[in-house]
C-alpha cells in the first residue's frame, strides 16, 4: 500500500476537558477528560450505554456539552458550528455507513473535498476551476488506493459489499485531510479477516500520515492490537485511561466489563 | 508538468474516441433543432417553443427535487413572478396609464426577472429548509395560492384577470424578436417572430441545460446530494446544510423565473389565472412539472428534458393532430388524453423503473457500449 502523502507535522492534541452532558435526568457523560496525543491511535471503549457515542457527538459538534469543552490545539471546538469542523481538520466516519447509495464511490469521496474547495452554482455551472478539480480528483484516487478501494471508484455505493462500503466511508473522512480522524465502530459488522485488515489500515494511516485517530470500538482484539492509548467509559464516567496493557489489567475495567459486583 | 499536460491531452483523445457515437448524436440533434424552423410551420414552432419552456422549468425543478431532495409544488408561482417581473421591468404604463412599467431594455428585464425570482426563492428558504417531504410540498403549494391572490389583486403589476397586459417585445442589441419587413432568411425561409423566438428559446434551454449539468457534476451538486441523502454526514464533511438547501431553492426559482419570462413571450400575454386549478400558473402546472421530473428520473438533467418533451409536447402534438389531420378519440380533448398518458407514465415509472427515462436511456447506451 502506498502512503497517501507525507507525514503531517501540524497535528495538534485533541483535548476533551471536563465534559459533562445531560439529557434531562440522564447523565450521559460526567466530567470526562482525556487527550488524544498527536499521531496516536486512541481508543474509546466501554460497555453498552457507557456514553461513547455521546462523547463522539460532543467532539464532532452534534451535541453541545452541558459543561466543559473540547479543544484542538488552541482552537475551541465547543462553540464551533459542526459544519466548520471538517475545515479545522476533524474528519469522521459513521457507525451506520452514511454514504450516498446511488452515487459512485468517487463522488462520495469527493464530497470530503468540500471544505478544501470553493465555488457555488455559477462556478460549477460555468465549469470554473476545472484544473483544481482535477487535482482533487487525483488526490481522491490516491486516498482510495490507500484504503484498497481504487478498483471500485466508479461503482455505485449501493452495489458494494458491506466491508468495502465501510472503507469508502473512511476514505471520505480522510478526503477532508484531517489531522484528527474520528472513527465510529469501524469494524462493526465486519468478519474476522476484514476486522484484522481494518486494524492494519487504521494503524498504517496513523503512521503514514502522522494524524491522530480516535476510535470507538467494541472489538477488544482490534483495540488492544492497534491502540496506543485506551480510555474506558462506564456509566458516563472515565474509569481508566492509559496504555492498553495497563487498562486491560485494571480491576475496575474488568469489573465494568464482566459486570461483577463485590 | 509537461508530462501532465500530455497525459491530460491523451485522456481527452481517449474520451473522444470512446464517446464519438454520443458526440455525433448531439451534433445531429443540434442540426435538426437549428433547421427546425426551415421545415416546420408556425403551429409546430409554437409547439416546439412550449417544449423548450418546459425544459428550462423542469431542469430547474429536478435540481431541487431530485438533487437536493426538496419537494416543491411552487414552480407555477415562480413562473408567474418571472412573467410579471419581466412585464413590469421592460413594460410601459399601458394605454390608460394604470400599469407599472419601468421601460428597461428587455435583456436587462429578463436578467432582473430571473434575479427577482431567485431572491423570492431565497426568501422562502427559511421555510423550505425546515420542512421535509410532503410537508414541504404542501407548504410550497401555498405559494401557488399566494400567487393567484396577488396576481388578481395587484392589477397595476399583473394587468388583472380580465385583460392581463402585453409582455414587451424582446430585443437583443436592437434586433427585435418580432415580425419585420424585410426579414432575414435561412434557406429561403423568412425568419420572422416565431422563428426568432424558437432560436431564442433554444439558446436559453441549452444554456439552462449546460449550467445545470455543470453544477450537478461540481462541488454544489455533490453537496446537494449529500444533504438529500444524509444531513449528519453532509455536515461532517463540511457542508452547511441550511445554506445548501437555500441555494437549491434559489437556483430552482431562478430557472422557473426564466421559464416564466418565456411563457409570457410565448403566450404574448401576461395574465393571472382566474382560479387555482386550471391556467398557466395553476396547480395543474405544478403537477405537470413534477410529472416531468418523475418521468425523466429524479435528479437527471437529460431526464428532465425528456420529461418536458413528453409532458409539454404530447398535448401540443395531439392538438396539432386534431386541427391539421382531424385526429380524434371520441370527445376526449388532447389535454385530457395527454394527462392520462403522463399519469400512466408516472405509474409505470414508479412501479417498474424508479430511475425514469434517464435510467432506461443509460441501460440502452451501456448495453450498446458492451457489445
Ligand atoms: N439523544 C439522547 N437523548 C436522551 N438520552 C440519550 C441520548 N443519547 C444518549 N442517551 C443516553 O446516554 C447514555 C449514553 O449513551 P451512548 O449512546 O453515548 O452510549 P454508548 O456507549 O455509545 O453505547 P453503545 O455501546 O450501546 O452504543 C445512555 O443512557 C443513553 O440512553
Ligand atoms: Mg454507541
Amino acid at each position: 500500500m502506498s502512503a497517501p502523502g507525507t507525514v503531517r507535522s501540524d497535528v495538534a492534541p485533541l483535548a476533551v476537558e471536563s465534559v459533562t452532558l445531560r439529557f434531562g435526568g440522564v447523565t450521559a457523560l460526567s466530567d470526562v477528560s482525556f487527550t488524544v496525543e498527536p499521531g496516536a491511535v486512541h481508543a474509546l471503549i466501554g460497555p453498552n450505554g457507557a456514553g461513547k457515542s455521546s462523547c463522539f457527538n460532543v467532539i464532532s459538534g452534534l451535541y453541545r456539552p452541558t459543561s466543559g469543552r473540547v479543544r484542538l490545539g488552541e482552537q475551541d471546538l465547543t462553540g464551533t458550528p459542526p459544519h466548520r469542523l471538517a475545515g479545522l481538520g476533524v474528519g469522521r466516519s459513521f457507525q451506520n455507513i452514511a454514504l450516498s447509495p446511488h452515487s459512485t464511490v468517487r463522488d462520495n469521496v469527493l464530497l470530503g473535498r468540500h471544505p478544501l474547495t470553493r465555488g457555488g452554482f455559477l462556478a460549477g455551472g460555468l465549469r470554473i476551476g476545472r484544473r483544481t478539480e482535477a487535482r482533487h480528483r487525483a488526490r481522491v484516487e490516491e486516498i482510495c488506493a490507500f484504503l484498497g478501494v481504487a478498483d471500485r471508484l466508479d461503482s455505485l455505493v449501493a452495489a458494494l459489499p458491506y466491508g468495502v462500503a465501510k472503507r469508502v466511508d473512511i476514505a471520505r473522512a480522510l478526503a477532508v485531510e484531517p489531522t484528527v480522524l474520528l472513527l465510529d465502530e469501524p469494524a462493526a459488522g465486519l468478519n474476522a479477516t476484514e476486522t484484522a485488515e481494518m486494524g492494519v489500515t487504521i494503524r498504517d494511516l496513523a503512521d503514514a500520515l502522522g494524524i491522530s485517530v480516535l476510535l470507538v470500538e467494541h472489538d477488544m482484539g482490534l483495540v488492544m492490537g492497534i491502540a496506543d492509548r485506551v480510555s474506558v467509559l462506564d456509566f458516563g464516567r472515565l474509569i481508566a485511561d492509559g496504555p492498553p496493557e495497563q487498562v486491560q489489567a485494571d480491576p475496575e475495567v474488568v469489573r465494568a466489563y464482566l459486570g461483577v459486583s463485590e | 508538468m509537461s508530462e501532465r499536460v500530455v497525459t491530460e491531452r491523451s485522456s481527452v483523445l481517449v474520451r473522444l474516441r470512446t464517446s464519438w457515437p454520443s458526440v455525433a448524436g448531439v451534433a445531429v440533434l443540434l442540426l435538426v433543432l437549428l433547421v427546425f424552423p426551415v421545415f416546420a410551420g408556425v403551429a409546430y414552432l409554437k409547439a416546439g417553443q412550449y417544449v423548450l419552456i418546459g425544459v428550462v422549468g423542469a431542469v430547474g425543478l429536478t435540481l431541487l427535487v431530485g438533487q437536493a431532495g426538496q419537494l416543491s409544488l411552487a414552480h407555477p408561482f415562480f413562473l408567474l413572478v418571472g412573467a410579471v417581473s419581466y412585464a413590469v421591468l421592460a413594460g410601459d404604463s399601458g394605454d390608460s396609464g394604470d400599469l407599472v412599467g419601468l421601460g428597461l431594455p428587455p435583456l436587462l428585464a429578463v436578467i432582473g426577472a430571473v434575479a427577482i425570482c431567485a431572491l423570492v426563492g431565497l426568501a422562502f428558504s427559511p421555510v423550505s429548509g425546515r420542512l421535509r417531504g410532503i410537508y414541504l410540498g404542501v407548504a410550497s403549494l401555498s405559494l401557488v395560492f399566494l400567487g393567484l391572490y396577488l396576481g388578481q389583486s395587484l392589477d397595476m403589476l399583473s394587468g388583472g384577470t380580465s385583460t392581463g397586459r402585453p409582455p414587451p417585445t424582446f430585443d437583443l442589441f436592437g434586433f427585435r424578436f418580432a415580425n419585420s419587413d424585410p426579414a432575414p432568411t435561412i434557406l429561403g425561409v423568412a425568419i420572422q417572430k416565431q422563428q426568432r423566438l424558437w432560436y431564442l428559446f433554444l439558446v436559453l434551454a441549452i444554456v439552462a441545460y449546460l449550467l445545470a449539468r455543470g453544477a450537478v457534476r461540481s462541488r454544489v451538486g455533490r453537496a446537494w446530494r449529500a444533504v438529500r441523502d444524509n444531513e449528519a454526514a453532509a455536515t461532517a464533511m463540511g457542508v452547511n446544510v441550511a445554506r445548501a438547501k437555500a441555494q437549491a431553492f434559489t437556483v430552482s426559482s431562478a430557472f422557473a423565473g426564466l421559464a416564466g419570462v418565456m411563457t409570457a413571450l410565448w403566450l404574448d400575454l401576461v395574465k393571472p389565472d382566474e382560479n387555482e386549478f386550471i391556467g398557466t400558473y395553476s396547480i395543474t402546472v405544478a403537477i405537470s412539472y413534477l410529472a416531468m421530473v418523475l418521468i425523466g428520473g429524479l435528479g437527471s438533467i437529460p431526464g428532465a428534458v425528456a420529461g418536458a418533451v413528453l409532458v409539454n409536447g404530447l398535448p401540443q402534438v395531439l392538438t396539432l393532430g386534431a386541427t391539421e389531420f382531424g385526429w380524434s378519440i371520441g370527445t376526449l380533448s388532447p389535454v385530457l388524453i395527454s394527462a392520462f398518458v403522463y399519469g400512466a407514465a408516472i405509474v409505470l415509472v414508479v412501479l417498474f423503473e424508479p430511475g425514469g427515462l434517464a435510467a432506461i436511456g443509460r441501460r440502452l447506451t451501456t448495453r450498446q457500449g458492451d457489445r
